[in-house]
């Protein structure tokens, strides 16, 4: 049941309705309605993994208790390394181990060892991704002594199965989350008016900017061979925007129902395109991904290598950056991708500007020009490196990016010569146009302290666009992660 | 040693890697409010405080830095 679809209108609004009126007594009530309903959307959405997460919540749950409680630190580093290879076996096993089981035939093939084999058809569980990074950074938060453990099993278990984020984040920190579940929440016009601001937003992002993207990306990467390389380029513009459309736009909607329930969950997107240096574009993007892989797998990394100075880092950068690509999905386009992305740092590794990190053209609506340059330059870079994103495979995308740089470069794009192309365009204008104005906001349609009749006409606007240019859209990109 | 004391060579350290002294040295002071003081400089400043004090961190200790009071405690804790 994706957010954008009428069934989850008939689910959320009698949800909502029993939790503020009839739910609300006190928190026990209000998590155990939570529960419910969590593992109704969840077994709603596939329930054949509804024991794995179960054994998820309950294993994490008692290990953080046992880390806590055991006295030596020994025994401490076994009940957390029990808990990182439950969740980190878990993750290889639906998630990679046919990577690794086609790698090692491969080998064994190229030595004339193997002989005839076949996949594994091993079912990706839903959100599995998500939730086990969740539990792992809860397990190192409860070594580390920056939180105390959960000892009620109630909260825990919303923790790890809250609906709204249940599926793709974002992936959240005990440490902001649990609290707010620990005491009654009490109903707020103001949160849950701006939480249906942001699932509006969210909507229109994905229905009618990315499900609109997609209609170019899917013909021109499906049939990329019999593109010329201007079209081929069009294509990696489209893929762009599409990619940031569909998982800002879900992330959004998260979000947003989170509010209607009173909970806050971490942003995950802060108008990335609007960087001027990749460090700077990866704090603005999936921000609750490159914060935990930032927490849990850079600075032990870097600490570890901190004699080799800065070779020691850009080692930690590309590492951490692989790993990134490879969450992604067992295949070596998300390799390659992470690892690209990686390499990008090294200038500023050298040049010490890693951190500068701030809201361009702060405080004022019209960029400079340098730093509009900047944007382009950065754009045009992620927008390529993103063909390794939606390749099948590394081939393909070194295809891809070979006529993309061959003379048909510059011939015209048809493929824009049509209505359809045109209203795109016009509508990632206007995507785009407001998230610029909002850019310094706490999300992208926080429009609170404008007039009533902008807010309206606002509404209105969206509204009007979403019924003339939405798509359906039965699945996410990120739901296959 | 006394925590003033530390503060002091702790001064030296941090002008010696970031190359400016534009900073007042209190408990509250976070690597934000520093110039310079980023992800990519903290390990060196790390490393540096290592080599002067002769001491060795443990990763669980750079999780407790919150401010330049907590680092002063650590260091403490340590020599």
């Amino acid at each position: 049941m994706v957010f954008n679809s009428l069934e989850f209108v008939g689910f959320i609004i009698p949800v909502f309705l029993l939790y503020w009126f009839v739910f609300s007594k006190s928190s026990v009530y209000q998590n155990l309605f939570l529960l419910i309903t969590s593992v109704l959307f969840y077994v709603w959405a596939d329930w054949r993994f509804l024991i794995l997460l179960a054994a998820s919540i309950l294993v994490n749950f008692y290990l953080g208790i046992k880390i806590y409680k055991v006295p030596e630190d020994r025994k401490k580093s076994i009940f957390l390394y029990i808990g990182l290879i439950f969740n980190v076996g878990l993750l290889l096993y639906f998630k990679y181990f046919n990577f690794f089981y086609e790698g090692f035939y491969d080998v064994l093939a190229s030595f004339g060892l193997a002989s005839e084999h076949s996949a594994l058809q091993i079912l990706l569980p839903l959100g599995i991704s998500f939730f086990t990074f969740q539990t792992l950074g809860y397990l190192t938060d409860v070594y580390n002594e920056e939180i105390e453990p959960n000892t009620n099993l109630l909260e825990f278990s919303v923790f790890v199965s809250f609906f709204p984020k249940i599926l793709s984040g974002p992936i959240e920190r005990a440490a902001s989350f649990i609290p707010q579940i620990q005491e009654k929440r009490k109903p707020s016009y103001e949160v849950a008016v701006d939480g249906l601001r942001q699932i509006l937003w969210g909507l229109f992002a994905k229905i009618v900017i990315a499900e609109n993207c997609a209609h170019f990306t899917n013909t021109i990467f499906d049939q990329y061979q019999d593109k010329s390389g201007s079209v081929l380029l069009v294509g990696t513009f489209f893929y762009a925007i599409q990619l940031y459309a569909d998982f800002s736009g879900y992330s959004n909607m998260a979000i947003g129902i989170s509010k209607l329930f009173g909970i806050q969950l971490m942003r995950n997107f802060a108008t990335p395109f609007f960087s001027v240096n990749i460090s700077d574009f990866w704090r603005k993007w999936h921000i609750s991904l490159t914060t935990w892989m930032m927490d849990y797998v850079f600075t032990p990394l870097s600490f570890t290598l901190r004699k080799h100075q800065k070779k020691g880092l850009v080692i930690s950068i590309i590492a951490t950056f692989i790993l990134v690509g490879f969450w992604h999905g067992a295949n070596w386009t998300f390799v390659v991708y992470g690892l690209l992305h990686g390499i990008y740092f090294i200038p500023l590794v050298y040049s010490g500007k890693m951190n500068s990190s701030e809201i361009v053209a702060k405080g004022r609506m019209i960029p400079s020009i340098k730093d509009i340059l900047k944007m382009l330059m950065l754009f045009v870079l992620i927008m390529l490196t993103d063909v390794f994103f939606r390749a099948d495979s590394v081939g393909m995308a070194l295809d891809y990016l070979r006529v993309i740089f061959s003379p048909s470069l510059f011939t015209v794009p048809t493929v824009l010569f049509s209505n359809v192309a045109i209203i795109t365009l016009g509508l990632i204008g206007v995507f785009i146009v407001t998230e610029w104005v909002n850019r310094e906001k706490k999300h992208d349609f926080e429009i609170s302290n404008y007039p009533i009749y902008i807010r309206w006409g606002c509404y209105i606007m969206l509204f009007s666009l979403i019924l003339f240019f939405g798509k359906s859209a039965s699945t996410f990109i990120y739901f296959q992660f | 040693m006394e925590a003033s004391a530390i503060k002091v060579r702790l001064k030296d350290v941090l002008v010696s890697i970031l190359d400016h002294d534009n900073f007042e040295l209190h408990d509250e002071l976070t690597a934000k409010d520093v110039d310079g003081w980023d992800s990519l400089s903290h390990m060196m400043i790390i490393t540096k405080i290592e080599e002067g004090f002769d001491i060795k961190f443990k990763l669980r200790d750079l999780n407790k830095l919150k401010n330049l009071g907590s680092l002063v405690s650590v260091i403490q804790a340590k020599i």
